[in-house]
């Protein structure tokens, strides 16, 4: 028999807040992160809002000797995993060793680092570059930070799956634990907003002005944002064992690609309904049992009609309640479907949709049943987190109460057109 | 694992594009008719025209690595009888994926899209190469070009991430989210990768960087044997570990000690015992600290000093696509005649006599921060 995947705990670096109950209280408030950009000059740049993580300190979370040698990007996911873990009562003594592993999703990773070591070559030539800098650039590095500072010594690996990556990390995480490769993965995702994405996406025409509304009809773009979001995921026996309080079960999850185009999502969104469909049949589920989604909800004209297609496809004329948190956070990228896996932990264990704020006239193209402007109340036994991403990826996944879904076995069936 | 086995590959590297032709170059290697390129000069794949497999349409806006990628998806899907003529022949777009590692993302397109933020002005960068500067976008292209609707996923774990592809693609098979799956990896020269190393001082013993893309289709025997495709080999075992320096101000670390544990936990995923590897294909890149480590792991995990070769010597270190690299090059060992490896000792191989069409092959990548990764091939189809 699978074991069942729970997850014990959660660390949060945000612009709405540092750690779980911080983030928490924002979600539930309705809370923006949206501020004029600081980190770089942006007032050039066409655009000038995004969500910065303002409040977090290295030197908060990180040894001096871990500040040395960690990026920014690390440095937020090393303060992540380290809240998840304290919020999962575990010992460091039981995640030491090669049982424990670490699978983070980015974008980009240390691309900060990066910008300015390519700005110290481009501008002052090569004998300007740090040498010392070098070795610290590389998504790779995200989850050896990770390994490092709570003692794992099991797989290390980084998903770059774009803004879908918090999904695919979480997802292979339980993939580890359940298939028993690991006890404990701590995963989740991470990402640091620079300056040459904040230019690619004003170039994409992408971005709104000041505020992101998804699903609005008004809506003008996204907006970016950054931060970390890390859970510890364990297979029950391991939970129990210790006599952990399981969060969240973490169920099947939905994978496909449009093979469409590079950026946009593919008009049918048939590969996003497909992935959908996965995930729900992969949790043992069919979707009238799904009580909430958490939206990719951009705050694009094409994600939001296109997510909203996949909606009216799975679910048909039931209106399931949908919401975006990055009508709050901006989207975060890589970090984005992680921070959106851990508001649907939230959701489950308080019973509270969070709000689509900015949200003011429905769109007859986006006919959903959206959580406008307030947090909601209702059922969350089951909840979708949604993602999509460059490169047509398409990831979806499913959170449950613990032990509404049921026992986890293996996947019998030929796939169809549901991967 | 269950074993996996490899129907196609498809590869563009220094010394070939495509199975054949890698295979002549690498039996040219191994056969000491040709020499080891110079140390210290990147090991270029020269003469590289995509159009030449893609034809012309399409290309403009795509950075090298990307066409690497699609060339070598193309060959193999095509080697692996999944499509004949660029159309679909014993599967269907929904039902065929891609898992590819790369270690450094595209740095020849942030590198042109930052030296116009940089020189010009942040608002004339290029939109239609802005989507390459993500780590996953060479695998989105090849998705698009190749038609491939079932699982697309980017790994990245340094020169490990190929071997670790193997891994993710076998949880994806076992999870039927797809029949076969085009793995391995890719990475591309450019100058920001040369200058990189110039500047840690890293090509100075004898390392050599390269570049290339390399992919073996894989999936479950019942499935390649419904579509009646041929095996070249299986993939019965991985392992990977990852040991932090003792220093905690230390970054970069060559570890033996993962090393071992990762071909250890390779060998037992795959029911193996030690003195079944024939050959090593290792990640020895001319790095000394690295290679040492590499050795004394194998040679701790094996209780023995077995063969070890090393094709970065011809190919150079492809870093995100060296592990793929050393599995086409255990197909190649897999295949050889006996006289090839009688002919004294080429450079490629590191230490050992090389035995002719060894059965079980062991490929081993190390990371430069402590993580290693191992993977255990078998000839045949069992």
């Amino acid at each position: 028999m699978l074991p069942r995947v729970f997850v014990t705990g959660v660390g949060v670096v945000s612009s709405i807040g540092l750690g779980k109950d911080a983030f928490y209280r924002a979600l539930q408030g309705g809370q923006s992160g949206i501020s004029p950009v600081a980190s770089f000059d942006a007032s050039q740049l066409g655009r000038q809002y995004a969500g910065e993580v303002k409040a977090f300190e290295p030197r908060d979370h990180l040894t001096r000797a871990e500040r040395r040698r960690t990026g920014r990007c690390s440095a937020m996911a090393v303060a992540a995993a380290r809240m998840a873990i304290a919020d999962a009562g575990l010992d460091p003594s039981r995640l030491a060793g090669p049982r424990t592993a670490v699978v983070l999703g980015t974008t980009m990773g240390e691309a900060q680092l990066l910008g300015g070591l390519e700005h110290d070559w481009i501008v002052h030539g090569p004998d300007a570059v740090d040498r010392a800098l070098i070795p610290r650039y590389g998504s790779t590095l995200l989850p050896i930070h990770v390994a490092r500072a709570i003692g794992a010594q099991g797989m290390v690996l980084t998903l770059p799956a774009a803004c879908a990556a918090g999904n695919y990390a979480i997802g292979f995480a339980a993939d580890l634990v359940r298939s028993r490769r690991a006890d404990v993965v701590v995963t989740g995702a991470a990402e640091l907003m620079q300056e040459l994405q904040f230019s690619g996406f004003v170039r994409l025409a992408a971005m709104a002005p000041e505020r992101c509304q998804p699903f609005d009809l008004h809506r003008q773009g996204l907006l970016l944002g950054e931060g970390a979001g890390v859970l510890v995921v364990e297979s029950e026996e391991h939970a129990v064992r210790r006599g952990a309080t399981p969060q969240a079960e973490v169920g099947g999850y939905g994978l496909s690609c449009d093979a469409y185009h590079i950026t946009r999502p593919h008009p049918d969104a048939t590969g996003s309904i497909a992935a959908m469909r996965a995930a729900i049949e992969r949790s043992g589920l069919t979707p009238d049992d799904i009580d909430f989604v958490n939206a990719h909800g951009t705050g694009t004209k094409q994600n939001d009609a296109a997510e909203s297609k996949v909606m009216r496809d799975v679910f048909g004329g039931r209106r399931v309640p949908i919401s975006s948190m990055k009508s709050m956070l901006g989207h975060c990228m890589g970090a984005a479907s992680a921070l959106e896996a851990i508001g649907c932990v939230f959701t489950l264990q308080t019973g509270v949709y969070p709000p689509t704020i900015g949200y003011q006239t429905p769109d007859p193209e986006c006919d959903l049943d959206v959580v406008a402007n307030v947090a909601r109340r209702g059922k969350a036994d089951v909840v979708l987190n949604n993602s999509l991403a460059f490169g047509g990826y398409n990831a979806v996944a499913v959170f449950a109460r613990p032990g509404a879904l049921p026992p986890p076995a293996p996947y019998l069936g030929d796939g169809g057109a549901a991967p | 694992m269950k074993p996996l086995v490899i129907t196609g590959v498809g590869v563009v590297s220094a010394i070939g594009v495509g199975r054949q032709a890698f295979a002549d170059g690498m039996r040219a290697a191994i056969q000491a008719r040709s020499a080891a390129p110079p140390a210290g000069r990147p090991i270029e794949i020269t003469g590289f025209d995509a159009s030449t497999y893609l034809g012309d349409k399409g290309l403009r806006t795509l950075d090298r690595m990307t066409k690497l990628l699609v060339v070598a998806a193309r060959l193999a899907l095509h080697d692996a009888a999944l499509k004949r003529d660029a159309t679909w022949a014993t599967s269907r777009p929904e039902r065929v994926g891609i898992v590819v590692s790369n270690a450094y993302g595209s740095l020849e397109a942030i590198t042109e899209l930052d030296r116009v933020a940089k020189l010009e002005d942040a608002r004339y960068i290029n939109p239609s190469r802005f989507p390459l500067t993500v780590s996953n976008s060479a695998a989105g292209y090849a998705s698009i070009w190749e038609d491939l609707r079932a699982v697309n996923v980017s790994v990245s774990d340094g020169n490990c991430g190929a071997l670790d592809a193997v891994a993710c693609a076998n949880a994806f098979l076992e999870q039927r989210r797809a029949d076969a799956l085009l793995v391995g990896g890719v990475e591309a020269l450019s100058e920001a990768l040369i200058l990189a190393f110039e500047r840690l001082g890293a090509l100075r013993d004898g390392a050599r960087i390269g570049e290339g893309a390399g992919l073996v289709a894989l999936e479950a025997p019942e499935s390649a044997a419904a579509r009646g495709a041929m095996a070249h080999a299986s993939v019965t075992g991985y392992g990977t570990a990852f040991v932090a320096p003792d220093r905690q101000g230390a970054l970069v670390h060559a570890s033996s000690a993962a090393v071992e544990r990762a071909v250890a936990d390779a060998l037992a995923d795959a029911r193996a015992d030690p003195r079944d590897v024939d050959v090593v294909v290792s990640g020895v890149s001319g790095l000394r600290a690295f290679d040492e480590a590499e050795i004394a792991g194998i040679d701790s995990a094996l209780g023995a000093e077995p063969c070890i070769v090393a094709p970065k010597v011809c190919l150079g270190e492809t870093f995100g696509a060296g592990g793929a690299m050393g599995m086409l090059s255990a197909l190649v060992l897999m295949s050889c005649p006996p006289s090839a490896a009688d002919r004294g000792a080429p450079a490629i191989v590191v230490r050992g006599a090389l035995r002719a069409q060894p059965r079980t092959v062991l490929v081993t990548s190390v990371g430069y921060y402590g993580n290693a990764s191992a993977l255990v091939m078998r000839a045949g189809s069992r």
